[in-house]
């Protein structure tokens, strides 16, 4: 064999192994879509959204209670983390830079989100539900929101860090003061990454189970107290799938095909916002 | 031993045994330089790359404060006063002496909003006078006829020279007393650069222009005074025609007929 030949066959030997190894990482993910998308929709009715949940054996169980849960979960999540998360990101980026006390923050954050969320959730359990003295919507929100922080925080700052800095000292020179120019022209010129990154962290706690378990525990009716245990539909979907009756696996499945589709769409809707940043 | 000739007309700016040092750098980037800056002229600031025009530059606006850490010394005389001192009013000192990016700075907003900018800042919220002077701005800035249009479309929709107009437009409408130009058309086309110096050359009546330029030409074609700078240093400063034909240091003679740079 002579070295062209060589090189050409390890070329192609190289080129099949990572088309196999995408083709097999896509499979799985099609796969497990279409199961979701064949169970959902065939467990998916008007009743879903229009009841509470019911024992099992009964045709009138829905997860009225389950959605309007998560929205309250999400909400005041997104409610406390956006603004704390979108100004943490601006002062690491207008005004810590590269000083020692924002390189902690940001070292610390990354290792906040690759933190298992489970332990955020066991956490929020030692500080809210155990001196409450019971679960609660709130510690939900409050663990969601820990969470939530790290992501829209890295986003924000890295999203600010790319509008020039001509552009900053250009408003400067026009005799702007600090805050206008942050927010008149740095906010301006970052905005739909800043909004990626706050789409892409709520989406990211709207998939959370485990610190859930630990905080807002569960519910089978219809709660909108903060101050009780409140269902969510990552919850509400382990109860129903891990149950034995038939009934309460087909609302699991209409759980995880809902919850599933407003991820996606969330996700699909940030990233398109960031290519539109980045093809401008 | 530097040969600076003498200014017998008023003079915008004055610049004196100025030092300026930046964050963590051992040896100043400026060392000692006195400069008298004419009112009403073009000073063109030359030089090869490092030699400090640009810091200089940035300096009668004090945009090098943006930066924690930088290090000025002696005076630079703006209306009487040294604008040095800590308790110089950074914004106002900026509404009178503008300046313009080697890029293009286009704000992200419309191209109304970018010319209207500077006169908001100052509070000026009546339309009909925000919209007179934002005609006139742009009219100033010979870029009216293009953009009367689509005053309301967003600025980077511009050319690079438009953009660059605008830029001269936002900037003088707030009437600033001095003009800092940075290489301001080191990122355009020739074209696009005659239309600049034009402009350069007849905004001159209203408001003292330094320019920084790394071409001798544009230099020789706009500024009524060079100024030549090397290693932080101004070594010659003289009437521009004058310093072009004949220089009175070697160095600057060796600069501008290319022997280095």
């Amino acid at each position: 064999m002579t070295h062209t030949q060589k090189r050409i066959l390890i070329n192609n030997i190289v080129m099949f192994l990572s088309t196999l190894s995408a083709v097999i990482g896509i499979g799985f993910l099609l796969w497990i879509l279409s199961v979701l998308v064949i169970n959902g929709l065939d467990a998916l009715s008007m009743i879903i959204f229009t009841n509470e949940g019911a024992p099992p054996g009964n045709d009138n169980g829905g997860l009225k209670h389950a959605l309007i849960g998560q929205l309250m979960l999400v909400s005041y999540a997104a409610l406390f983390g956006v603004p704390l998360g979108v100004l943490a990101g601006t002062y690491l980026s207008e005004y810590g830079l590269k000083s020692k006390l924002s390189e902690t923050i940001r070292d610390i954050s990354d290792i906040m989100m690759s933190a298992p969320s489970i332990v955020i959730g066991a956490f929020v359990y030692a500080i809210v539900v155990s001196p409450m003295g019971h679960f609660s919507g709130w510690a939900g929100s409050i663990a969601l929101t820990i969470i939530m922080i790290p992501i829209i925080l890295r986003t924000t700052d890295d999203m600010l860090q790319l509008v020039p800095s001509t552009l900053r000292e250009a408003a400067f020179a026009l005799g702007a003061p600090k805050y206008k120019v942050i927010i008149q022209i740095v906010y301006r010129g970052a905005k739909a990454g800043i909004l990626t990154g706050v789409l892409l962290g709520v989406a990211r706690v709207a998939g959370e189970t485990a610190p859930l378990l630990f905080t807002s525990f569960n519910d089978n009716f219809l709660n909108m107290d903060m101050n009780q245990p409140m269902a969510s539909l990552t919850v509400t979907m382990y109860n129903y799938a891990t149950s034995p009756y038939e009934d309460w696996q087909k609302l699991g499945w209409a759980a995880a095909f809902i919850l599933s589709m407003f991820i996606l769409s969330l996700n699909i809707f940030g990233r398109l916002f960031l290519l539109k940043k980045k093809n401008k | 031993m530097a040969t600076i000739i003498e200014i017998n007309e008023p003079k915008a700016l004055e610049v004196k045994n100025f030092e300026f040092t930046y964050a963590k750098a051992d040896a100043p980037s400026i060392k000692k330089l006195s400069m008298p800056i004419a009112r009403h002229n073009i000073t063109a600031l030359i030089g090869p790359s490092g030699c400090g025009k640009t810091t200089l530059l940035r300096s009668f606006n004090r945009i090098h404060d943006l930066y924690p850490g930088n290090k000025y010394d002696g005076e630079i005389i703006f209306k009487d006063r040294n604008i040095l001192t800590p308790k110089e009013d950074l914004i106002k000192l900026r509404i009178q002496i503008g300046m313009i990016f080697q890029k293009p700075t286009a704000f992200p907003m419309s191209i109304f909003d970018n010319v209207a900018y500077g006169m908001r800042l100052q509070g000026i919220k009546n339309k009909t006078e925000l919209q007179g002077r934002v005609e006139k701005a742009l009219q100033d800035a010979a870029i009216w006829k293009e953009v009367k249009d689509r005053l309301k479309h967003d600025a980077n929709g511009l050319s690079g020279g438009q953009q660059q107009r605008l830029c001269i437009a936002r900037a003088i409408a707030v009437e600033p007393e001095v003009l800092l130009f940075d290489e301001p058309t080191s990122a355009l086309d020739p074209i696009s650069t005659g239309g600049i110096e034009e402009l350069v050359v007849e905004l001159r009546d209203r408001v003292s222009i330094i320019i920084v330029t790394h071409n001798m030409q544009q230099a020789a074609r706009v500024s009524d005074y060079t100024g030549f700078m090397y290693l932080g240093e101004l070594i010659e400063l003289g009437r521009t025609e004058e310093l072009f034909v004949t220089p009175r240091e070697r160095l600057t003679e060796e600069y501008i007929t290319g022997k280095f740079g």
